[in-house]
């Protein structure tokens, strides 16, 4: 099969990888059940045990007007039970075998992707749970758990995000529908590597983000554009684009936020204007001396 | 890894056409399911509060899981009963249909699609993606168990998966797409070890055959082949470059790879973009 291709092309064969797939678990197998049932049985037990323990001992007509609190506390106790099992196992399998970057066999039997595919399974129990929770910051918590270093600022429950082999800086934004992958499934290989992302760094919308990638500070990718694996953006600069490329600096990073730059097209004149601040009248004077001190 | 929270991903059915009395449809598949819940409830508590309650209470999230799964099961039942009875009334088929409530075809899609709509939903509300390929299986799509099609969108029916199919996050699967006053169905085909990148779209009747990858962000159109052994990219997709992936001990060279951008987006250009100076030249 392969010999045939190399005849077609003639020309040297091309291995670079310089397209995006997906980070997607590729094979499903009901063994990750034996994880799942444990994790679940564990943390619904602990849940379950608290409510009856206590609510047995408070008269029922008083239980009924605690209902509401009680499902957020019996929320939070399983959600955090999960976090809590799901770590310990996670903790259990990293011992046996350590998560390592590289290029890998696909394929059954070979012992980093079986591991790649198991950790997968098991953190996405957790981001899950905690994702279609109400709060936003208990995503970064989650993160945190399992030891992405996140700060609460950065916003990125809108987005598919893996859970390991990742750097953020602080207050990073990623984008509704984004997808940040630290691996890849490509023909018979799994490739694992570490991405990186700056301070201050914006991932637009639906735009894949490759193993490899680094992003240096506050540089920005426009949304629906795609990086290569191993792509450096480089710090301040705003990319764009299927294969994303540098459209402009990022300004907008430096300006203040009360003053803004207007650009006069036919002369290309730039002048300053002050930023209409809707603000009480008896205020703007604090304003105006802000200004000035400046 | 994580799924997002604002995107409810999954497999889906549209809902084009709404009607009030489809509502029945919904309001009997969810009551059923709903007594199949406390049935089971009403009978696991005579069972063991008064007698052995620690029991009960060890059990109970066992016995909830297990809940779950006969609520899906059993509107998965109702469902697949409508969908007999639907399709006697008038056979699925494939073709090229008006977009209108007159057409007899868009109907019953539609009716299809609102009866499927509420087990589907329901057993997507689980991690775990068996319950998935479950509900994929009896709806009529001929897939494999150990195929990851949980992330993207995925259409109901007419649909055949091969093995080993990965299906990348927020990538969309077809088989019937409305485009201005047509409303169009056709079978889609998924052959062996294919993979969906992130963020791409299959239309209806692509035929993508075995060891091919759809790259991410690219776009198929309506009733492509896509050749065996290639790599496609862009909007509409196009041929990459061979997929020679397949091959053994790569290992070293896709490690060391160093990538020189600027060739990249030379050659990526086209896929993407139509430039008028390069038009010109050639015309």
């Amino acid at each position: 099969m392969t010999e045939t291709l190399k005849k077609e092309s003639s020309e040297k064969v091309d291995y670079n990888i310089d397209f995006v797939t997906t980070s997607a678990i590729s094979k499903i197998s009901l063994k990750f059940l034996v994880f799942y049932l444990p994790i679940l049985w564990i943390s619904g037990y602990m849940t379950v045990a608290v409510f009856f323990d206590i609510s047995r001992y408070i008269p029922w007509y008083i239980n009924m007007f605690l209902i509401p609190i009680w499902l957020f506390i019996l929320y939070f106790i399983f959600v955090f039970g999960i976090a809590i099992f799901t770590k310990a196992f996670i903790l259990i399998i990293n011992m046996i075998h350590l998560p390592k970057e590289g290029v890998f066999r696909a394929e059954e039997g070979d012992r980093d992707y079986e591991f790649w595919r198991l950790r997968v399974e098991l953190k996405k129990l957790v981001l899950w749970f905690m994702n279609n929770g109400p709060l936003p910051w208990i995503v970064m918590w989650a993160f945190r758990w399992l030891n992405v270093r996140i700060d609460f600022s950065s916003h990125l429950q809108d987005a598919w995000v893996d859970g390991e082999f990742i750097e953020f800086g602080r207050n990073i934004t990623v984008g509704q529908g984004a997808v940040v992958m630290s691996s890849m499934i490509v023909g018979n290989y799994l490739i694992i590597k570490k991405i990186i992302l700056g301070d201050h760094t914006v991932v637009g919308g639906v735009s894949n983000i490759s193993p490899g990638t680094l992003m240096g500070k506050e540089s920005v990718i426009g949304a629906f554009s795609t990086t290569i694996p191993n792509q450096i953006i480089e710090a301040g600069w705003i990319y764009l684009g299927q294969y994303a490329r540098k459209l402009k600096p990022n300004k907008y990073a430096e300006q203040r936020r009360d003053i803004i730059y207007r650009k006069h097209v036919d002369e290309e004149i730039k002048y300053e204007v002050q930023q209409e601040v809707n603000i009480d009248e008896d205020k703007k004077s604090l304003l105006n001396n802000h200004v000035e001190e400046e | 890894m994580s799924v997002p929270s604002s995107l409810n991903v999954g497999p889906t059915t549209t809902l084009y056409l709404v009607k009030k009395r489809y509502l029945l449809f919904y309001i009997f598949l969810i009551w059923i399911s709903i007594f199949s819940v406390q049935f089971e409830f009403w009978w696991y508590w005579n069972l063991l509060y008064e007698w052995k309650f620690i029991h009960f209470l060890f059990f109970l999230p066992f016995i909830i899981f297990l809940i779950y799964l006969t609520a899906i099961l059993v509107s998965l039942f109702f469902t697949k009963l409508f969908l007999i009875i639907v399709n006697l009334l008038h056979k699925p088929r494939e073709g090229v249909f008006l977009r209108d409530s007159s057409d007899k075809d868009f109907r019953y899609w539609s009716l299809r699609s609102t009866i499927k709509r509420w087990p589907i939903w329901l057993a997507h509300k689980f991690p775990f993606p068996f319950m998935d390929n479950i509900c994929l299986k009896l709806f009529g799509i001929k897939t494999k168990f150990a195929n990851s099609l949980f992330e993207g969108f995925i259409d109901t029916e007419f649909i055949e998966f091969g093995k080993n199919v990965v299906v990348g996050q927020s990538a969309i699967i077809q088989s019937a797409v409305i485009v201005g006053n047509l409303f169009i169905i056709r079978k889609t085909i998924i052959e062996d070890n294919v993979v969906i990148g992130a963020h791409s779209v299959v239309m209806p009747g692509t035929h993508m055959k075995k060891n091919s990858i759809l790259a991410g962000s690219s776009l198929t159109t309506v009733g492509q082949e896509v050749a065996e052994n290639w790599v496609y990219l862009g909007a509409p997709a196009k041929k990459y470059k061979p997929n020679v992936f397949f091959e053994d001990g790569l290992e070293d060279i896709i490690r060391v790879q160093g990538m020189e951008e600027s060739k990249i987006f030379e050659k990526v250009e086209d896929f993407y973009t139509v430039r008028r100076d390069k038009e010109a030249k050639n015309n």
